[in-house]
């Protein structure tokens, strides 16, 4: 089977003035459609890097990358602008919500640049139907700054989600969640890659994080040093229905 | 991004901070307001110029007995004034002179009469010994009939007779030497800036009765009467009792009374009882006005052919009466407002010369310099306006940085942040042009009701003011917009 994502010698090197920071030191790596990648890593390893580059914010300084077959780098912005908006979602340890604009808002944007004029009331459906998934429901008219850290990123999953993209990429999507919060994020996670197959790239820098991911790898100064399938896998379900719940936990919010 | 939704994130982008929204648009709704109101002015005065030119007596034509001016024309068609060449019948006029022999000798002399430059207030010497050779020159050549035949002519409006005398008004022991002018009862219709200080103008009855009813101008009035209430008293010209029914002045600010002038210095009795009194049948001049002052051109011509009729010239033989319609004469009647008057006698020098045309072009360009002075002014602000929300936009764009990444990453093109920034500067020009055009609108108005100056506002200036303003907010907000498509979707990243 053919992978979905397939880098080759990715090298990135950070110019500032007349310091050169390499970032990425020739990165190889075979992502398969299904798979639930944890890259974790010291930090200033190069992970958010690598993410970048996968996902298409980013150029990289050297190296192949193909996505679903198709070289990256010949492709112009407006193909990768279709491609981030399309087959990739992504989560962002900071949410990245537009803030003064509502959950239902921010959820519909990606149908705004779809370049399939949605009607409003289509979209709005839409977008109703994605806070639903993530149990948000309720909360549709409430701007980011009116929702906890962990309600913000269920509404950046369901943003990142919009399109049904083939592969989400979160970089420390738990890293300002508490503990208990982490676990439900992750849950979504664990589904959407049981249920609905999309390929996951998660990067975090706790391993007891990225022991929710079917294959981990591991990134230091740059190079991957180790990538190895997860036998030992956490379930977030599992635990979520085991774990006492604590309320004060579940509703407290990101520092 | 549909164009919609594009225009919803642009309001509420604007809406965030409102005062700084609303300072920026203050340049632009001063601009387009000026326009508005440039375009305004400038066409109020042009469909006012027929008015104007109307009210003003621009529609005047008056047909003065003789003809000494005859035009021609030279081979650069140049059109000047030149005395007509016609053979002059010999002056009746022999002065017996001596010269030594036992017998005068009788020479064609002179006669004061016959002076081609002065105007003939009464039967030229030929005339009275019925030379009808006299022709050209005399000036006898105007009868009530003509009048009565000019009234029925089509596109007339008012007609009056006219015959002009000096005479000395008598009041008590009192006299003032005046003209005196017999005229028909439509005269003060033909004079429109003329105000009835006390009493009125005689009335068509006593016309036609040949009452020995007067109108004093205000100036003969105040010589007379001093400060007193000359309605009512019987003043003497000719030894003849005349009832004071009236006193005129002048209705306009330009045109002050004053001793010597022909309107106020001035006496006016029924036309029917000069020509009683003095037993005549001549006339002066006859004025008369055009229902439309475009008519005038065409009138003339009608009324020229109607006379020549009338007095069996052949085609051969140059007119006996001169049909003018000038410029300045209307002018100095009043009636015109006075920023359009002025502008005409400070442009134009040689009033007499003045075709309607030419003055309709005066006014144009006295006009056209107040909508230059106003387009400066418009273009200014405009550019202020203008640079304004480019330094709001770009400060936007700053700001927003993240926000612009964020929707880089989640596949917003160039294109789509382009647009969405050019949204933005135009829903801030266009409100301030909205606000331009109320404003303009309402000084329109003011300006119309207080100043006097007309001013109409049509749909298209309107629409060009919307214009305006959509194309500054283009053309100003294209920068900043362009500077937002830059920002790279790793900005997305950035943390504020
Ligand atoms: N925009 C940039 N300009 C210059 N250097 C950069 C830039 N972004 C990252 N770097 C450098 O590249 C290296 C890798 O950074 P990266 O953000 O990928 O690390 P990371 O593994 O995500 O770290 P963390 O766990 O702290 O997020 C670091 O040394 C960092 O200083
Ligand atoms: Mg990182």
């Amino acid at each position: 089977m053919k992978p979905v994502i397939s880098v080759r010698d990715l090298v990135k090197t950070y110019s500032i003035g007349e310091v050169r920071v390499p970032a990425l030191r020739g990165v190889s790596l075979d992502v398969h459609a299904g798979e639930f990648v944890t890259v974790v890593g010291p930090s200033g390893s190069g992970k958010s890097t690598l993410m970048h580059i996968l996902g298409c914010l980013d150029k990289p300084t050297g190296g192949e990358y193909f996505l679903d077959g198709q070289n990256v780098s010949q492709l112009n912005d407006d193909q990768l602008s279709r491609i981030r908006n399309k087959q990739i979602g992504f989560v962002f340890q900071g949410f990245n919500l537009l803030s003064r604009t509502s959950a239902l808002e921010n959820v519909e944007l990606p149908l705004l640049y779809g370049g399939s004029n949605t009607p409003p009331q289509e979209r709005r459906k839409r977008a109703m139907e994605a806070l639903a998934a993530v149990g948000l429901a309720d909360r549709a008219e409430h701007h980011p700054n009116q929702l906890s850290g962990g309600q913000q990123q269920r509404v950046a999953i369901a943003r990142a989600l919009m399109n049904n993209p083939a592969i989400l990429m979160a970089d420390e999507p738990t890293g300002n969640l508490d503990s208990r919060t982490s676990i439900e994020v992750m849950d979504i996670f664990q589904a959407l890659k049981d249920g609905r197959g999309i390929t996951i790239v998660l990067i975090t820098h706790e391993p007891q994080v990225a022991a929710y991911g079917s294959r981990i790898l591991t990134i230091k100064d740059g190079c991957i040093v180790s990538d190895k399938a997860n036998v030992r896998r956490r379930l977030a379900r599992y635990e979520l229905e085991y774990e006492p719940r604590d309320a004060s936990l579940v509703e407290g919010r990101a520092g | 991004m549909s164009p919609r939704s594009c225009f919803r994130v642009a309001l509420r982008a604007l809406a965030k901070n409102k005062l700084q929204t609303a300072l920026t648009m203050i340049g632009l709704t001063i601009g387009v307001a000026t326009v508005l109101t440039m375009i305004a002015l400038g066409s109020g005065a042009q469909s006012s110029i027929q008015d104007q030119v109307k009210a003003a007596g621009m529609n005047l034509i008056v047909i003065t007995a003789g003809n000494y001016k005859v035009k021609t024309e030279d081979d650069f068609g140049v059109v000047e004034n030149a005395r007509f060449e016609a053979p002059r019948a010999e002056s009746p006029f022999r002065a017996a002179i001596w010269t030594g022999d036992d017998r005068p000798r009788f020479l064609p002399v002179f006669h004061p009469e016959d002076d081609p430059l002065e105007k003939h207030d009464h039967p030229t010497a030929s005339q009275r010994l019925g030379d009808m050779e006299a022709g050209l020159g005399s000036a006898a050549t105007l009868a009530s009939g003509d009048a009565a035949a000019i009234r029925k002519l089509k596109g007339v409006q008012f007609v009056s007779e006219g015959v002009h005398e000096n005479a000395h008004v008598a009041f008590g022991g009192k006299r003032w030497f005046t003209r005196l002018h017999g005229d028909d009862v439509s005269l003060p219709f033909i004079r429109r800036a003329w105000k009835f200080e006390r009493g009125r103008f005689y009335t068509a009855r006593e016309e036609n009765n040949t009452d020995q009813v007067i109108v004093l101008g205000s100036v003969a009035a105040e010589k007379l009467f001093g400060d007193a209430n000359p309605v009512g008293e019987i003043v003497k010209i000719w030894n003849q009792p005349f009832k004071v029914v009236g006193v005129v002045t002048s209705g306009s600010w330009l045109v002050a009374p004053a001793p010597g002038d022909d309107q106020f210095d001035a006496v006016y009795v029924p036309f029917t009882t000069v020509h009683r009194l003095l037993n005549l049948s001549k006339l002066n001049d006859i004025t008369v006005t055009a229902a439309s002052s475009g008519d005038v051109t065409r009138l003339s011509k009608g009324i020229t052919e109607l006379l020549r009729g009338r007095h069996k010239i052949g085609p051969t033989k140059p007119d006996d009466f001169t049909v003018t319609s000038q410029a300045r004469q209307a002018l100095a009647k009043g009636g015109m407002r006075p920023e359009v008057a002025r502008s005409v006698v400070g442009n134009v020098d040689v009033l007499e010369k003045v075709t309607l045309e030419q003055l309709g072009k005066t006014l144009d360009r006295s006009s056209r310099t107040m909508t230059a002075l106003l387009a400066c002014i418009a273009a200014v602000s405009l550019l202020v306006g203008g640079i304004g929300i480019m330094n709001i936009m770009l400060l936007s764009v700053t700001e927003r940085t993240k926000e612009i990444g964020i929707r880089r990453a989640i596949g917003a093109r160039r294109k789509d942040v382009l647009l969405q920034f050019l949204m933005e500067a135009t829903t801030l020009s266009v409100a301030g042009g909205l606000g331009g055009i109320a404003i303009g609108v309402a000084a329109s108005i003011a300006i119309a009701r207080w100043a006097s100056w007309a001013a109409s506002i049509s749909f298209i200036s309107v629409a060009l003011a919307f214009g305006i303003s959509a194309a500054v907010g283009i053309f100003f907000g294209y920068y900043p917009a362009r500077q937002a498509s830059e920002v790279a979707p790793m900005e997305s990243l950035r943390y504020e």
